[in-house]
């Protein structure tokens, strides 16, 4: 596998998509070239810290209250 | 068996039972609805609306819905469909970009050397990366959305937004690299990085 290859293959491998045989490969290549090692780290803690950036917000009470009484008539 | 015992009644169908497992398949996912409404029609009210639409028609399908499965992708399918046929319609077109045009920035490039760990994106509060968020265009927006704020699979996004994985594939990579872009020139003109914005 090549550079080009490998961070083809980022997110994928990052989400925990990709086959076992391609996540082998992967696995190997970022061991042999530490470029890649530390660009697929960056990547993994931009994911990070989107994921603990957006998730939470939550619904507002009153949207919650309107959408019980909308359905169930409360 | 005692066939002079009168068969009871049938008792009745728990008024509530349809009630109940609404609660507990569908409202539970009610913040995922409203985080991923809040980022379609980028506006509380709209956003608001759309959930309660959303709801209300889920109620109403709700003996469609294969108890058991996926009510999150089952619901958010129902969200999307809302938000293309109704608000989308009212309120704005998409967008007319050639989405093959927009190139990735490669942040790492420019950054590895003065903040490889990535530090500078610990100074970038919520509101900042829901503001980038929100200028994404539509198709990279709800994508990103599915996946890095609800945590859905690549397949769940394919059957949402009914394309094929592959294509979840390509735009996530390309919305994730927009969006850092963006992060990256908030960084650099707000002082948290030195770096050159694009």
């Amino acid at each position: 596998m090549n550079c080009r290859e490998c961070v083809d293959h980022l997110y994928e491998f990052l989400d925990r998509e990709v086959t076992p045989d391609l996540e082998r490969d992967i696995r190997q290549h970022l061991v042999e070239c530490p470029p890649c090692g530390e660009q697929f780290d960056f990547e993994a803690i931009y994911l990070k810290f989107l994921r603990a950036r957006c998730r939470t917000q939550g619904a507002p009470e009153e949207l919650k209250r309107r959408v019980l009484r909308e359905l169930f008539g409360e | 068996m005692a066939p002079s015992t009168p068969t009871p009644p049938t008792p009745p169908v728990p008024v509530d039972a349809k009630r109940e497992s609404f609660e507990r398949e569908a409202l539970v996912h009610l913040d995922a609805l409203y985080r991923v409404a809040l980022r379609l029609t980028n506006n509380a009210a709209d956003a608001d609306d759309l959930v309660q639409e959303t709801m209300l028609k889920a109620y109403r399908a709700w003996d469609q819905y294969e108890k058991g499965t996926n009510a999150k992708g089952w619901l958010l399918t129902i969200l999307r469909h809302a938000f293309i046929n109704e608000y989308r319609r009212r309120t704005r077109h998409p967008e007319n970009v050639n989405l093959d045009t927009i190139e990735p920035f490669a942040v790492f490039g420019e950054i590895q050397d003065e903040d490889p760990q990535g530090a500078f994106f610990d100074k970038i509060v919520d509101d900042e990366v829901l503001k980038a968020i929100d200028q994404l265009p539509e198709t990279f927006r709800e994508t990103l959305v599915l996946s890095d704020v609800e945590g859905m699979s690549y397949q769940e996004i394919a059957k949402i937004l009914e394309i094929p994985v592959g294509t979840v594939k390509s735009r996530l990579f390309r919305a994730r690299q927009a969006l850092q872009g963006k992060l990256y020139d908030y960084a650099v003109s707000n002082g948290y990085i030195k770096g050159t914005p694009a």
